[in-house]
């Protein structure tokens, strides 16, 4: 029960920052929130919706994604899009990532 | 078409937003609800059902509430959680017993069996526990919901120097305790009463300075208490809070020594009494003494605390 529930700490824990680079990168072309969690989750970035739903309003607020209200069809639906701000961080993001997972590898690499 | 139960939960997660974003949220999560009920609708499960697998998978409303509105759902975090913890194993352990056996000396003046005498200490001591606990907690509250700006980044300076952030820490502690009882001292004798006149009780201080004067004493209390948080909190002294801290000191000073000189301190009801009771008309002159002593050297002491605990900090 207790190794359950750290396991799957240790596994949050791990991909927590991958939800913001894989919106960062989705979000190059608009999408809004409903679609983007099928999406995530498709290309293996499982999500909770109500973790990822504030998550894009505060990415909104912190300049890193621009946003704007689509009324062309019956249901209106708030767009996002990656801004600039919000690419140059999805690169530093994802450089962070390479040069993690060199070092992970270099540690199994050492161990056989 | 959307039923009560998404306006229910798209209302309970939306509540205070503030207007401006709150319209949008609520029409941003109107959209994703429906969205996701749309998708379960044509995997084949049915409407009502699928609404209510949605709105579950979403969680608790007041999670997302807090996810939105960026709100810690902790009352105190790790950043104050252990000074809060020792304060208050401090107060707790050194206010309710000192209250205790003053509420039994009290009670004793009066004649009582010594088991009303020990009731009596019981609920003073667990009344002042329990305004103690809930002070110091709403203080901390308040301080984690007022954000990162109370600490600022750490370095290494900022390392407690062993014996002497001791010292403030302590003094800070002891003020803390002695406002404390100040603050119930006062509240006991206006509303208790400490001394008592033909075994009733009645308050030593003069009923009239309600509320003015006491609010006058309690904003006091409650700014030197505000300091010495944050020598606990933050770090050591500066000289702009020893100006603070010297301020209120003689704001004290003055506003007892006004009293005091007006002859407006001392319940008038219990000097005449004194008298009648055939205490020499210098009982009037030996109260204020001993009150104007006491003022002055607390004050002194305080200001005292803040220029040493100034002078530490600024000599490293």
């Amino acid at each position: 029960m207790t190794d359950r529930v750290s396991l799957d700490t240790h596994l949050q824990e791990v991909r927590r920052g991958t939800v913001v680079l894989g919106c960062l990168q989705i979000l190059q072309t608009p999408g809004y929130g409903y679609k983007l969690l099928e999406e995530l989750a498709q290309r293996g970035f499982t999500t909770d919706a109500n973790t990822l739903y504030p998550l894009l309003r505060r990415l909104e607020k912190q300049g890193y994604l621009t946003s704007e209200w689509n009324t062309d069809e019956a249901r209106p639906r708030k767009f996002y899009r990656t801004s600039d701000a919000g690419t140059s961080l999805a690169t530093t993001l994802t450089a962070e990532w390479r040069s993690l997972s060199t070092a992970i590898a270099s540690l199994t690499a050492s161990e056989n | 078409m959307t039923t009560t139960l998404t306006h229910r939960y798209i209302a309970a997660s939306t509540k205070n937003l503030g207007a401006a974003s709150e319209s949008d949220v609520r029409a941003e999560l109107e959209g994703s609800i429906a969205d996701a009920i749309d998708a379960r609708v044509e995997q084949g499960i049915e409407r009502t059902d699928a609404e209510r697998a949605v709105l579950t998978e979403l969680g608790d409303p007041a999670i997302l509430a807090a996810g939105y509105a960026d709100r810690p759902l902790h009352l105190i975090g790790p950043r104050h959680y252990l000074t809060w913890l020792r304060l208050l194993g401090i107060l707790l352990a050194t206010v309710p017993p000192i209250t205790f056996i003053g509420a039994a000396l009290v009670e004793s003046l009066s004649n009582d069996s010594i088991g009303e005498i020990i009731a009596a200490g019981i609920t003073a001591g667990l009344s002042a526990a329990m305004h103690v606990a809930f002070w110091v907690t709403v203080v901390f509250a308040v301080l984690e919901r007022l954000g990162a700006a109370t600490r600022g980044h750490w370095n290494v300076d900022r390392l407690p120097d062993y014996p002497r952030s001791n010292v403030d820490r302590a003094s800070s502690i002891a003020s803390l305790s002695g406002l404390t009882l100040l603050a119930v001292a006062v509240c006991w004798d206006s509303f208790i009463g400490f001394a008592r006149l033909d075994a009733e009780p009645i308050a030593i201080l003069n009923p009239d300075l309600w509320p003015w004067a006491i609010s006058g004493l309690f904003t006091l209390i409650a700014a030197r208490a505000v300091l010495s948080v944050r020598i606990l909190t933050v770090g050591p002294w500066t000289t702009r809070m020893a100006i603070v801290n010297t301020t209120l000191a003689i704001l004290f000073i003055s506003l007892i020594a006004t009293l005091l000189g007006r002859g407006e301190l001392i319940n008038p009801e219990l000097v005449l009494a004194a008298i009648d009771a055939g205490a020499s008309r210098d009982i009037v002159r030996v109260l204020a003494l001993v009150a104007g002593l006491a003022t002055v050297g607390f004050a002194s002491w305080s200001i005292a605390i803040g220029w040493r605990g100034t002078v530490n900090s600024t000599n490293r």
